[in-house]
């Protein structure tokens, strides 16, 4: 009996995304109307933003790169019961750290792309490690400890790349930003390789090694969490810290671990923006996707594999927001919104479930 | 002499949003609810009183909106967390999020401009040369101390954040008692947008207040009193920034770091002693509920 009520239990927990989803495009279509737009338009411009053409289709994917970093760099350390606010800053610093070794390194291309990817991550760990100490070993909340930290990184990012980094000759007027990053570093695009497959996307689309990077670093998060020996160490930790102690495992360890890593995840999520798109670091690349992870995470159920559907979804509503602004009187602004109150409804959701399966519980126990 | 008076009375102004909000933080998390999302609340309220203000053509009528506007969002924490009992940060990350949207949307549809509104001229009155509603700030202060510690609505509500279990069996309503100190810290959001200038909104001004807010309520030791020192510090850090900055040698960024690394550098040094509600940040379930 006992599968029964677990078979159902995954089965809402999958399905609380599902009706956020919907109720957030109810939502939508609600404040088209009010704001004096046909749903009929909305919906056919939001349809023509994300699939009028192959190009738009890979723009969405092309911008979910980003977003499924930061969402799976939360998911690992909430897997461990943490709550890194802070994956912002360590993005930031992590993109610095990555773009130095792209810019004074000087290594053939095989060597040195790697070597960047390593170099970002290490920056993020590093920005993660003492928000991880005073969290682990003096009991400062994390909550905290992130949210200045990531203030901090944003005052450093901007003396640097303004002072000592700056990149920028005298009489230039560019925003502040570092010297260029050498070739051998920067990330080419696979649209060739798509197209050779035959999909027609056009080649101002970024489907950069970035994407692989975010494939690699999915599989090889999913797997940790859930087929290494540290990943069941960390999800025990997740789901009942007080156990784990008893049950023997080193709580404290593996929470700096899982934080560390959260982290170095966290500094790969500007190198798409970096290595790709820039070819330099600064101080204005793309902020608050940090705090866009964080929803990803929770609507993706903190897992890799689920996260890759809502870092697409997230990537749409942003997509359908621009559409709306550019083929109806709907401003942008309505994918915020609608973001927000989707995150709202998935969580109620989950409660509500939650209990719905409590009570089934209760029952069985009783039968 | 005249520098240092205005030292001070400028610090006063630059520091009290951050109080404000502080204070909204000392009530929603004495009555057990973790708010961080004081700074979306505070990027509505912003909107709302130079709406309010053009709209009724007069203060108390931005003022009344920005009240209204404040307790609408602090509303839907309260929903979110006390009644379904959510996870009371990831509830404040969501509102953060639709309040960024809330704000650009309604400037949209009501001036027709996304990122700026026009200018507001229905503004507090100055006094001593600053907004006069900086100068309420004190009165407040000692109005939400004597609130939470000498009258029977603060008792209950700290003891719902202290031990709702206790105070359930004793008759007290905890579910009411977490209402009101959410929707409490609404209003003193609403405050905090009389002092943070008024005049006009554009997008995005809040600019981290509603965090350093948040930092200061802990820095403060969730005592009203405490939580308004240390806003004080970080606004006057910030002070002395802007006048300062050309004298100084140290670059301005390093001084713009200074509160953050500080508050880092207290928390530790606080660690180990829990000064907090002891039951904030967990949802209370009745009879396993």
């Amino acid at each position: 009996m006992a599968t029964a009520t677990s078979r159902r239990e995954t089965l809402l927990n999958i399905l609380a995304p599902v009706i956020g989803f919907l109720a957030a495009i109810v939502i939508l279509l609600i404040i088209v109307v009010i704001v004096g737009e046909t749903p009929g338009n909305a919906i056919r411009a939001i349809i023509r933003i994300a699939f009028g053409n192959p190009s738009r289709t890979a723009t969405i994917i092309s911008t979910a790169i980003p977003l499924y970093i930061a969402g799976i760099a939360v998911a690992f350390a909430f897997q461990a019961g943490v709550f890194n606010i802070g994956v912002e800053g360590q993005y930031f610093v992590g993109g610095l750290v990555g773009a130095m070794a792209g810019i004074y390194l000087r290594l053939p291309p095989v060597i040195h792309i790697p070597v960047v990817v390593l170099a970002a991550m290490l920056g993020g760990a590093l920005w993660a490690t003492v928000p991880a100490l005073l969290k682990v070993g003096r009991g400062v909340h994390e909550v905290i400890t992130t949210i200045m930290f990531n203030n901090i990184a944003i005052y450093l990012m901007n003396y640097l790349v303004n002072k000592p980094l700056s990149g920028i000759e005298t009489g230039e007027s560019l925003e502040p930003q570092t010297r260029a990053i050498a070739e051998t570093a920067l990330f080419g695009r696979l649209n060739g390789f798509f197209q050779a497959l035959g999909w027609r996307i056009g080649n101002h689309v970024y489907l950069d090694y970035s994407l692989i990077v975010a494939l690699v670093f999915g599989i090889v998060t999913w797997i940790v969490i859930y087929k290494l020996r540290f990943g069941f160490e960390v999800r025990s930790i997740g789901e009942a810290i007080d156990v784990s102690r008893y049950a023997g495992i080193r709580v404290k360890r593996v929470q700096i671990s899982a934080f560390l890593v959260s982290g170095a995840l966290a500094g790969l999520i500007g190198l798409q923006e970096i290595f790709a798109i820039r070819g330099f670091y600064s101080y204005q690349i793309a902020a608050g996707l940090g705090f866009d992870g964080i929803a990803i995470a929770l609507i993706g159920l903190n897992n890799p594999l689920g996260i890759v559907f809502s870092a697409l979804l997230f990537s749409f509503l942003r997509q359908a927001g621009y559409g709306l602004q550019l083929y109806t009187s709907v401003p942008n602004s309505v994918s915020w919104v609608i973001t927000g109150l989707m995150i709202i409804i998935i969580v109620v959701t989950n409660e509500l479930m939650s209990r719905y399966v409590r009570n089934l519980r209760k029952k069985e126990v009783g039968v | 002499m005249n520098i240092f008076l205005e030292f001070i009375v400028r610090g006063l102004l630059i520091s009290s949003p951050i109080a404000f909000a502080s204070l909204g933080g000392v009530f929603s998390e004495k009555s057990g609810v973790i708010n961080i999302a004081l700074e979306g609340i505070m990027l509505v309220t912003t909107f709302a009183i130079v709406w309010g203000g053009i709209a009724t053509g007069s203060f108390l009528g931005g003022l009344l909106f920005a009240i209204v506007a404040g307790m609408i969002m602090a509303g839907i924490h309260a929903v979110v967390t006390v009644t379904f009992k959510v996870d009371q940060i990831v509830s404040g990350v969501a509102i953060n999020l639709l309040a960024i949207g809330v704000g650009r949307f309604l400037s949209q549809n009501i001036y027709g401009q996304e990122t700026q509104s026009p200018f507001n001229s229905s503004v507090p009155p100055d006094f001593l040369g600053i907004n006069l509603m900086a100068w309420i700030l004190i009165p407040v202060t000692a109005l939400v101390w004597f609130i939470l510690f000498k009258t029977k609505f603060g008792l209950r509500l700290r003891s719902v954040g202290e031990n709702p279990e206790a105070a359930d069996t004793l008759g007290i309503n905890v579910t009411l008692m977490q209402y009101s100190g959410v929707l409490l810290s609404g209003v003193m959001c609403a405050l905090a947008a009389t002092v943070l200038y008024p005049s006009q909104w554009v997008t995005g001004m809040t600019g981290g207040r509603g965090y350093i807010a948040l930092a200061a309520m802990i820095f403060g030791r969730w005592h009203p009193v405490g939580a308004v020192a240390a806003s004080l510090l970080f606004g006057y850090a910030d002070t002395f920034r802007v006048m300062f900055e050309r004298e100084i040698p140290i670059p301005a960024q390093f001084v713009q770091m200074l509160p953050y690394v500080l508050a880092v550098v207290v928390l530790a040094s606080f660690a180990g002693k829990a000064f907090g509600p002891a039951a904030v940040g967990k949802p209370y379930r009745k009879g396993g509920e």
